[in-house]
């Protein structure tokens, strides 16, 4: 069954169209993204440099990540909130997107990600965890959310 | 006064060529908002310690020490690529009213953060630690916040049409 039927609904969907007729809503949603990006990224790096064996020194991992949590789910709930408005907006442009598709493949594999593997390395007591594993703990969440960021970009540019 | 200039870097034949290179814009827009991510994320958890709202267990000169180089890479990627961005369509910068609030806002943030550096943190023993520091420390942390915050949503807000002038 093809997809396609139904994101022509929703694009003709009294929501999506009360949406698009607003010439301002769009970019208050993008920029309210954007600013969610930013304090998502801070939480991560926070976290991450340290796995990887920089950043922050003179606290135990297990608080940095501890202290970064709130930032990390908060800012994760305000771009869900900005992001799936964004999808309704313009659900053809979406649907027709190698890099929307990219971006949904990724994104809930690094959520998943980040709340286990990432957090249990981060909560584990110092030392359990041996540093080449941490270190890769930290690159792989680096990774996948450098990526995320690149396709939600690129659906803006080349869709 | 600026117009000028303005016109002969739009004329200038690397600039056409960055204008007009399929993929310039894209890369270079791209590599901004990830150093964009690394600058201003990491400021921002900089920033909530100063503020008193987060981090609040970690020393304010040990986040200082440990962030300030990833902060300066993250700086440098953005001005290169930001400034690319701009040689390649200043024109179309010249006449909005957003390009030039973001540049405003940034000459305010960066006059914040060398007061706050200069002044402010010669003390820092004295308020290392503390979970609520002082109000000018505070103070300060809230600025920077709200105005590398203004910094990004007037860069987003470029990208549209509205309060330009030719």
């Amino acid at each position: 069954m093809s997809l396609l039927p139904v994101v022509e609904a929703i694009e003709a969907s009294r929501i999506s169209t009360v949406m698009r007729q607003d010439p301002y809503f769009s970019a208050v949603v993008n920029v309210i993204h954007l600013l969610g990006l930013v304090i998502f990224a801070g939480s991560i790096l926070i976290v991450d440099l340290r796995l990887l064996g920089g950043g922050i020194k003179k606290q135990p991992l297990a608080q940095v990540a501890r202290d970064a949590q709130p930032w990390l789910i908060g800012s994760l709930i305000l771009m869900l909130s900005t992001g799936i408005p964004q999808i309704l907006l313009t659900p053809t442009k979406q649907y027709y997107s190698q890099w929307f598709w990219l971006k949904m493949e990724i994104l809930p594999i690094a959520i998943i990600y980040t709340f286990t593997v990432r957090r249990m390395v981060a909560q584990a007591a110092e030392g359990r965890v041996r540093p080449v594993w941490r270190m890769l703990v930290g690159l792989v969440s680096i990774a996948m959310w450098t990526v995320v960021p690149i396709c939600g970009r690129l659906i803006g540019l080349l869709s | 006064m600026l117009r000028p200039l303005f016109e002969f870097v739009d004329a200038l034949p690397s600039s056409i060529a960055l204008r007009e290179s399929v993929y310039g814009y894209t890369a270079l827009l791209t590599t901004h908002v990830l150093s964009m991510c690394l600058f201003a994320g990491l400021v921002i958890m900089m920033d909530l310690r100063l503020a008193g709202f987060g981090n609040k267990k970690t020393p304010i000169s040990e986040i200082q020490k440990r962030l300030f180089p990833w902060q300066t890479l993250g700086m440098v990627g953005s001005t290169i690529t930001g400034v690319l961005l701009f040689y390649g369509q200043p024109m179309r910068y010249y006449g909005k009213v957003f390009y030039w609030s973001k540049i405003a806002m940034m000459i305010l943030a960066l006059l914040n953060l060398l007061y706050f550096h200069l002044r402010t943190y010669r003390s820092v023993s004295q308020w290392d630690t503390d979970i609520s520091p002082p109000m000018n420390v505070r103070l300060a942390g809230i600025i920077s916040l709200v105005l590398w915050a203004a910094v990004v949503a007037t860069g987003r807000l470029t990208a549209y049409d509205w309060l330009t002038y030719r």
